[in-house]
């Protein structure tokens, strides 16, 4: 017999979430990872079905308390290897004003900024964080560089073009000198490689100055000294592989020791790239899923997803090729565990580790942790319009839910998570129905329009007024790809905060931190 | 005996019982396939000499770079064999996780090119994964790759159902075994001996051994990995089970320390997973019925796994260090025997003091070369944690002050060498953090 992923010996089967067998049929479940604020949330489904039917579907719900704290947890990373310096808040993450001005009320000296448009900007200042907590990156138009300089916000300059430019406007428009980052890239050439032989490959991006050419760039911001003020240095790697940043961090300190040869006196090493956040609570689910998919797409099972997606994987003769495009969902370091190992990690030539060559020459560190700063920070709610059984005799259903993929871009980003279920009357699994898969679709008249192409299992068939929940939708997953496509509503978005035992809610831009008794000025 | 090449002497490796007072099995007959005493030191140097015979001869010269995807023992053995025929050889890998792995192909002359990470930031229409960047480089006009391609290449497996295979069929007087036991990395050894073995009793039996998802076993891949390898085929298996890196270790400490067998961690994880299976097996054998064999192989040795070993289990290389030791201080100790000296009073004592105490500045060689207190020593922690078990570094009448980045290690250490008995020592307080924040000079030579 062969029973591929089969485990024997005790071992084997204790160290596991589980430890059960994958058998065709039995709920593939991924369970989404709560944490509070957002557990309790979740466990008020007649709140959440106001907030429904007061709002309309979809809904998008912060908690913009979780925000702050999230950054508390990256300031005692800082704190327990000595660092100092801000973790910024990169804003496209969400459009969001009660998480920017939840931040705006955090310590000014540990969280900041990172805005990449000029309403980012705009909106960023409106809510109450000072310009020396601002830091503008990515591609800049000009009005958006003349407001940040204006104001004295960071620059983090993607080319030396955008440096001329700059140092230009500053004189021209008689603006304040300017702080700025040099945002580096292409750390992989193999001169940089510190044991010849070995090369460490990285993706190519479109953002940022090669660290080859950082000579030229040095040179530039000399002739710039009146215009603008070298901060420090910036790297941003789209990786989950952290040697590839530790790498890249090696790079950046030697490259400010050229800034002080050269008599410049940056003190700022900022990271960027993701640091991860883990969807999906249990392990064992995560590697019974994925194992599950390869037998799928090598038709040894049947599909997990609609018409057979195999996201990214394709059967070559009996052979899996390809890559599966998902996000690694479930984490078991992310976040502040993540930087915590990026800075512990000896670096390939120095030796010493990230934290140790930061500490050691007097640097302090930005982050951008990206999604994990917003990791638990909302949830995004679908009413269950229509249920009905797949057309081929497959067993299956289609649930048609109150919303489009552009209000819950799970797709968009590869991510793999379980909805909770929230049923309107409270009574969970009336008529003994037991889990069942089903296809999450759209609102749009539109074939693609799947909120998620994988067979999604329930604890039980969802019933039109029902709500599904997607926990964890904060992270780039809840707005950015929003769209007005066939004039849908797009989400209205509140703001959460818990009051002794009840709940209070106001519309998102109705929200200041003094407002509710869970912030800061109450 | 006598070669003209050390390729000869790849293959004819021995078979060697496993006293069963080790194993434990009344009825079955362990013997373990030693293919880490081929001259390369692994089961690899069969299908790399197998594969890389027909492209060296062709290329022999020519200026021409040998390439595969692997991270150890394949990687190995074509660097050797690239290295012989005045080639060049590339190993491409996700990551080399055994740094000793890596620190010998360099050492053999290998170049090791790391791929990319998965994204952070995911575009799922972005469907070139870095492995068919890898093969669009190998099939580029021009290019000066010999590909040996040991996931696909058949020549792979014909060097176990050619070598192997029939080998172990005539130590064992002529018969296949009743079960073999391989872990699948290439799926070469596995597919190509199973063959031969079923070609003289249909009724073998092979187990296939996989690595636990989560988990990591050099030179075996995990259930999933494997089904990304053309060679593999799961009808060559009548179970595939999963073995984990702890029992790998445990099998590897049984074969060492019983069996005088130097395996490494993937001949150890085959044994546990061959007792761990044939143990049910063997409970349902009667004394009445014919013994069965068993064959498993060993398909490397244990010296370049250590930093494997000593991340799993750091207890089994855990020679404590002896001496005097900062580390061991507790809180309380550096409270009450490290006197510090604030940026200020530091300062005035170095310009002024009766005698100057001499500043060691404890941070890395490269951050002090960028910035330092003017006039002093640059002994970087590690190593002043070596001085100093061997007794005072510095003379009594000697003033010291320390210096690190905050003035957390400093303390640390005043307070070791004040209760090593000397008079003066003083942590600098804040560290150099705090003296540039204090403004005092820091100088750049």
């Amino acid at each position: 017999m062969i029973t591929p992923g089969r485990l024997t010996g005790a071992r084997s089967a204790g160290m596991r979430g589980e430890g059960k067998v994958p058998v065709v049929g039995v709920p593939l479940y991924l369970r989404p990872r709560l944490e509070p604020p957002l557990t309790s949330l979740l466990a008020e489904p007649p709140f959440l079905h106001s907030l429904v039917d007061a709002l309309g579907s979809p809904l998008n719900v912060l908690l913009p308390e979780r925000i702050a704290e999230n950054a508390d947890r990256f300031r005692a990373v800082y704190r327990d290897h000595h660092l100092a310096g801000r973790v910024y808040y990169a804003h496209k993450a969400n459009r969001s004003s009660a998480l920017v001005r939840r931040l705006a009320a955090a310590d000014p000296a540990g969280v900041g900024i990172d805005v990449a448009s000029l309403g980012e900007l705009r909106h960023a200042l409106g809510c109450g964080v000072t310009p020396d907590r601002i830091m503008a990156t990515g591609p800049k138009d000009p009005e958006f560089l003349w407001l940040a300089a204006r104001v004295g916000a960071t620059v983090n300059l993607d080319s030396p073009g955008e440096l001329e430019q700059l140092a230009g406007m500053v004189r021209k428009y008689d603006l304040p000198r300017t702080d700025v980052l040099l945002r580096l890239s292409a750390f992989e050439s193999a001169e940089d490689s510190p044991r010849a032989g070995v090369r460490v490959l990285s993706r190519r991006s479109r953002f940022g100055s090669p660290v080859g050419e950082v000579g030229e760039l040095l040179s530039a911001f000399e002739r710039h000294r009146d215009a603008v003020e070298l901060q420090g240095v910036a790297y941003h790697l789209d990786t989950t592989a952290v040697a590839e940043k530790v790498r890249a961090l090696e790079r950046c300190v030697v490259v400010m020791d050229e800034c002080r040869a050269r008599g410049l006196a940056p003190r700022v090493i900022d990271v960027g790239g993701g640091f991860g956040v883990g969807y999906v609570a249990d392990a064992g689910q995560w590697e019974r899923y994925t194992t599950a998919l390869t037998e799928a797409v090598l038709g040894t099972r049947p599909p997990l997803t609609w018409r057979g997606h195999g996201y990214g994987l394709r059967n070559e003769g009996g052979t899996v090729r390809g890559a599966a495009a998902l996000y690694p969902a479930y984490r078991p370091t992310a976040g502040p565990g993540y930087l915590d190992e990026l800075l512990s990690l000896p670096t390939p030539s120095l030796g010493r580790p990230p934290a140790t060559l930061l500490l050691e020459h007097l640097y302090d560190l930005y982050v951008e942790p990206g999604r994990a700063l917003v990791d638990q920070c909302g949830l995004s709610l679908a009413r269950v319009l229509d249920v009905r059984r797949t057309g081929q005799g497959g067993g299956g259903y289609l649930v048609r839910l109150g919303m489009n993929a552009g209000d819950v871009s799970l797709e968009e980003h590869g991510v793999l998570v379980d909805p909770v279920l929230l049923p309107r009357t409270g009574g969970v699994g009336e008529g003994g129905e037991g889990p069942v898969g089903v296809h999450l679709v759209g609102n749009l008249c539109l074939e693609a329009d799947l909120i998620t192409r994988r067979t999604v299992f329930l604890p039980r068939l969802p019933r039109s007024g029902d709500l599904l929940a997607f926990a964890n939708t904060a992270g780039y997953v809840m707005d950015f790809h929003a769209h007005h496509a066939q004039r849908q509503p797009v989400a209205r978005t509140v703001a959460v905060t818990r009051e002794g035992d009840s709940w209070r809610w106001c519309l998102d831009e109705e929200y200041w931190p003094i407002t509710h008794p869970g912030g800061q000025g109450a | 005996m006598r070669y003209d090449s050390i390729t000869d002497a790849i293959g004819n490796t021995p078979l060697v019982r496993i006293d069963p007072v080790v194993h434990g099995l009344r009825h079955i007959d362990l013997y373990a396939k030693l293919e880490m005493l081929n001259p390369f030191g692994s089961v690899k140097d069969r299908p790399a000499w197998n594969m890389a015979r027909p492209l060296l001869e062709a290329a022999a010269g020519g200026g021409e770079t040998v390439v595969e995807l692997s991270s150890g023992n394949t990687a190995k053995a074509l660097a050797l064999l690239a290295g012989m025929h005045g080639l060049r050889f590339k190993s491409v890998t996700n990551r080399m996780r055994v740094p000793e792995i890596k620190e010998l192909l360099l050492l053999l002359g290998a170049e090791i090119e790391e791929l990319p990470g998965q994204s952070e930031c995911l575009d799922p229409t972005d469907t070139d994964d870095p492995l068919t960047r890898f093969h669009q480089a190998l099939s580029e006009p021009g290019s000066a790759y010999v590909h040996t391609d040991q996931y696909f290449n058949p020549r792979n497996t014909e060097a176990h159902a050619a070598g192997t295979g029939p080998e172990i069929v005539k130590d064992l007087d002529g018969r296949a075994p009743d079960w073999f036991i391989a872990c699948v990395g290439t799926a070469g050894s596995s597919t190509g001996v199973a063959r031969v073995l079923r070609e003289h009793d249909p009724k073998v039996r092979v187990l296939g051994l996989v690595a636990h998802k989560s988990d990591f076993i050099p030179g075996i891949r995990t259930i999933d990995e494997v089904r990304q390898v053309g060679l593999f085929d799961p009808a060559t298996y009548d179970t595939i089970e999963s073995v984990t890196s702890d029992e790998a270790i445990d099998g590897m400490l049984t074969l060492i320390r019983r069996c005088g067998l130097l395996s490494g961690p993937t001949g150890g994880a085959a044994y546990e997973g061959a007792v761990r299976h044939l143990r049910a097996v063997d409970a349902e054998l009667s004394d009445s019925e014919q013994r069965q064999t068993a064959v498993f192989i060993v398909c490397d040795r244990a010296e370049s796994y250590l930093s494997y070993i000593r991340q799993r289990r750091p207890e089994l290389l855990g020679s404590r260090l002896r001496g005097p030791s900062a580390a061991a201080l507790t809180e309380a100790e550096i409270q009450a025997d490290a006197k510090a000296v604030g940026s200020d009073d530091a300062r005035r004592w170095i310009t002024a003091g009766e005698p100057r105490p001499i500043v060691v500045d404890l941070r890395g060689p490269h951050a002090y070369a960028a910035l330092h207190i003017e006039g002093s020593v640059n002994i970087v922690d590690e190593l002043f944690d070596e001085l100093v078990r061997g007794g005072l570094p510095f003379s009594k009448r000697q003033p010291v002050l320390l210096a690190c980045p905050v003035g957390e290690k400093s303390a640390r250490y005043a307070a070791l060498l004040t209760r090593m008995g000397h008079p003066d020592v003083r942590s600098l307080a804040g560290g150099i953090v705090a003296w540039r924040d204090a403004g005092a000079p820091l100088v750049r030579e």
